[in-house]
């Protein structure tokens, strides 16, 4: 796992830094402390990573609009801050979790197993996800997302009215922010349930899922009981 | 305030001859040799004033005629040939001390006053104002309805007089408990001027006066009534500011005061257009004020309008008093708003305090200051025990000064530099920075609103990237001399780069709301990048200007 922490206190950053190597072990592959956000941002830029652990002053609008800006990269982003107050709101914005300071280990590593975990809890809901543009950062709300589907390393956002958008977070990822909301009913596609109209079987025991927009998606045959399980 | 009756009498005649003759009474006199127009006497000598008169009924049973007089010099009163009061000795003016009073009433003999012609005449000597040859007031009619007129009108206008008193000592004595409200002692002079005007106009009922005093009395009257129509304006001019006012009231001044020394005796046309002046005068200082959209100036507007409609349509001497009491009466109004405001203004400071103090208190407990040190502090606790009890000391050394300032809205400079210096203390175990601080010529008598430099050394803190070994110093220099004090504190470091346009932190604006408190207007504050880190200025300027 490669992890970047940005944390302005040093004695702070020593305490995650240190905690994070402890809770990790040999699953981190590498890690790097930056005491900026602005080194943080531009080191964001360049370099590939799973996640990030940002401090980051939420008090003001200057602080969510720099965190749309992080969450909309491919990495996991998880907040350690002391603005306890502003942790729903960053939830919304797709946060994997809020760290409150002060923390202990046990408080990490929940958030690290959140990455690794396949148990998807219920988690607070997102209501945006935010997608890089060439100049700006777009906040998409998820309320307009019908559906999602995988498109490598990225994904692609179907939205009303036929719009779409490409956002950085692979699928796999996504699944972990959306759910329960959005069910991944294919390899390659993840949907928001309450979008599905019906689910036909149409010949050879093919699945489809028929949505309100007229649009189907293809079900996949593991998905299709896990589905049945839960919804019928 | 006269009493609605029909006139009891008619002048068909005044006549006037100078020289003496016991004869010249009678009723019978032949005077067609007598002249009208009112001879310019040059000395004491006699004259004699023939009224023919007639008297168109009868006085009731029981009741008697009286006349009253306002005429100047000594004289002796006859009626039909009777002698009915002597006022004064005429013809001996020179040789004898005053004697005698300007305004008289005396009765007629009952038997004397049947309907039908008679003859009033006057034996009378002017030694003071040879030229005054006239009787200015004249009046018949019943004698104890002539003595209760006066005495009501009397009544009246000393109330009036009585309430402006009680108001010029009211806020004389506001002024007094209040020392740099001018306007309240302006007021208070203006109203003590109009009860010594009324006073003076309406006491000749019953404070005798020889006709001698009688210019005396006139130029005490014009002082009263030009300080009246000085003070006015000026009043005005304090409420409702206009441009070049200080030129504007020296050129008022001025021409009021050219009016004393010009036709020194014509007391009536000149209070009439000083009268004017203020009005004209007050009513446009007024209306710029209403322009400006000065609270209350409209009020005051109508006020004066409905003092000329008074003078207007009632005529100068009871619309000189009705409308200096609606003027006054509106220079109240402006006083009791004035008033208000300051007082809500006082209030609003009280709650600005508290909202200081509160301030000050958050700066200690808000989150991002507690949870943060508390992180560091756990970690210190795990990692070295040792260190973390200091730093547990280093955070209750800064509460406990907080503790002691939170109240105060001005700390001695040491106790601002002592809270400073253990806020570095905990800063360099939260940042782990080799923070160092420097002063320079403190003085330790001087006094600074709580937690100010504090705050400049937070932003200071947030703001700043470590040198290339680690560290931050800070410096606090103080100046001084006659015209300000001032407070230079540098931070040498470097600048952190800022992610969008610098806008006036919660900081910032509670260092000028803590410098507003405590020094007004007299204090600059800047802010701003230089090449060694950061320099903020802090300059206070002395009181006296």
């Amino acid at each position: 796992m490669k992890v970047l922490i940005i944390e302005d206190e040093s004695r702070i950053a020593k305490r995650v830094e240190r905690l994070t190597r402890d809770i990790l072990g040999s699953n981190l592959n590498s890690l790097t402390v930056i005491n900026t956000l602005q080194d943080g941002l531009s080191f964001i830029e360049t370099n590939t990573l799973d996640v990030v652990l940002l401090d980051l002053n939420l008090n003001g609008e200057d602080g969510f609009d720099l965190l749309a800006r992080t969450v909309s990269g491919a990495f996991h982003t998880i907040v350690v801050s002391a603005n306890t107050n502003q942790a729903l709101r960053a939830f919304e914005y797709g946060v994997l979790d809020f760290v409150p300071k002060p923390f202990n280990r046990d408080r990490l590593e929940q958030a690290f197993n959140r990455i690794v975990s396949e148990h998807k809890e219920k988690s607070h809901e997102v209501k945006y996800l935010s997608v890089k543009k060439r100049h700006t950062i777009q906040l998409v709300p998820i309320e307009d997302v019908i559906y999602i589907k995988g498109a490598g390393a990225y994904s692609e956002l179907i939205i009303q009215d036929g719009i779409k958008e490409l956002h950085d977070k692979s699928l796999e990822k996504l699944e972990q922010l959306l759910s329960p909301q959005f069910i991944r009913i294919h390899k390659s596609y993840l949907v928001k349930m309450s979008e599905v109209k019906e689910v036909k079987v149409s010949s050879g025991s093919k699945y489809l899922a028929v949505l309100k927009n007229g649009e189907s998606i293809p079900i996949g045959r593991t998905k299709y009981k896990e589905l049945r399980e839960k919804w019928i | 305030m006269a009493l609605a009756q029909d006139p009891v009498y008619k002048v068909h005649e005044i006549l006037y001859k100078i020289g003496d003759d016991p004869s010249w009474s009678s009723v019978q006199l032949d005077d067609s040799d007598w002249t009208r127009k009112p001879p310019i006497m040059e000395d004491g000598r006699i004259l004699w004033y023939r009224y023919n008169i007639e008297i168109l009924n009868a006085p009731e049973e029981l009741r008697q005629y009286g006349v009253q007089l306002e005429a100047y010099g000594e004289y002796e009163l006859f009626w039909d040939g009777v002698l009915i009061a002597k006022n004064g000795n005429p013809g001996q003016e020179s040789e004898l001390s005053p004697e005698g009073e300007l305004w008289v009433t005396y009765s007629i003999p009952a038997h004397l006053s049947d309907s039908g012609n008679h003859v009033l005449a006057l034996r009378a000597s002017l030694l003071h104002f040879p030229d005054h040859t006239r009787i200015f007031e004249f009046d018949i009619g019943y004698y104890d309805d002539l003595l209760t007129k006066g005495l009501i009108e009397n009544a009246y206008m000393h109330m009036f007089a009585g309430a402006f008193l009680i108001v010029s000592l009211y806020f004389l004595f506001l002024f007094i408990s209040n020392r740099k409200a001018y306007s309240t002692l302006v007021f208070s002079i203006c109203c003590l001027l109009v009860f010594g005007l009324v006073l003076t106009v309406f006491s000749r009922e019953y404070l005798p006066m020889h006709y001698s005093l009688h210019v005396i009395r006139l130029q005490v009257i014009s002082v009263l009534l030009l300080g009246i129509s000085f003070l006015i304006p000026f009043y005005f001019s304090m409420q409702f500011p206009f441009p070049h006012q200080k030129w504007y009231l020296i050129v008022y001044g001025g021409i009021l005061l050219v009016m004393v020394f010009i036709k020194p005796h014509a007391f009536g046309l000149k209070s009439i257009v000083a009268v004017s002046c203020t009005w004209v005068f007050s009513f446009g200082i007024v209306v710029y004020g209403a322009y400006k959209k000065v609270k209350g100036a409209r009020l005051v507007i109508v006020t004066l309008l409905l003092s000329m409609a008074i003078f207007a349509g009632i005529g100068f001497v009871v619309s000189l008093y009705a409308g200096l009491g609606l003027i006054l009466l509106g220079m109240l109004y402006l006083l009791s708003m004035r008033i208000r405001d300051q007082q809500l203004a006082y209030e609003e400071s009280l709650v600005q305090s508290t909202r200081l103090q509160l301030e000050l208190l958050k700066k200690n407990i808000q989150p991002h200051f507690l949870l943060n040190t508390l992180t560091s502090l756990i970690d210190w606790v795990e990692e070295a025990p040792k260190k973390g009890v200091l730093f547990i000391e280093a955070l209750a050394r800064e509460f406990e000064l907080f503790n002691r300032i939170e109240d105060k809205m001005l700390i001695p400079i040491d106790q601002e530099i002592e809270l400073c210096r253990s806020h570095l203390e905990i800063m360099a175990y939260r940042k782990e920075i080799n923070y160092s601080w420097e002063d320079e010529g403190i003085e330790n008598d001087q006094t600074i609103p709580p937690a100010v430099i504090h705050t400049l050394l937070e932003n200071g803190i947030t703001h700043s990237l470590p040198l290339a070994d680690n560290s931050i110093k800070f410096k606090l220099i103080y100046e001084s001399n006659d015209e300000f004090k001032s407070y230079t504190f540098l931070t040498f470091a470097t600048i952190a780069k800022q992610s969008s346009v610098l806008e006036e932190g919660t900081g910032t604006k509670y260092i000028k709301a803590r410098l507003t408190e405590s020094y007004g207007d007299r204090w600059e504050f800047d802010s701003q990048p230089v090449e060694h880190g950061w320099k903020n200025t802090l300059k206070i300027h002395s009181e006296e200007k």
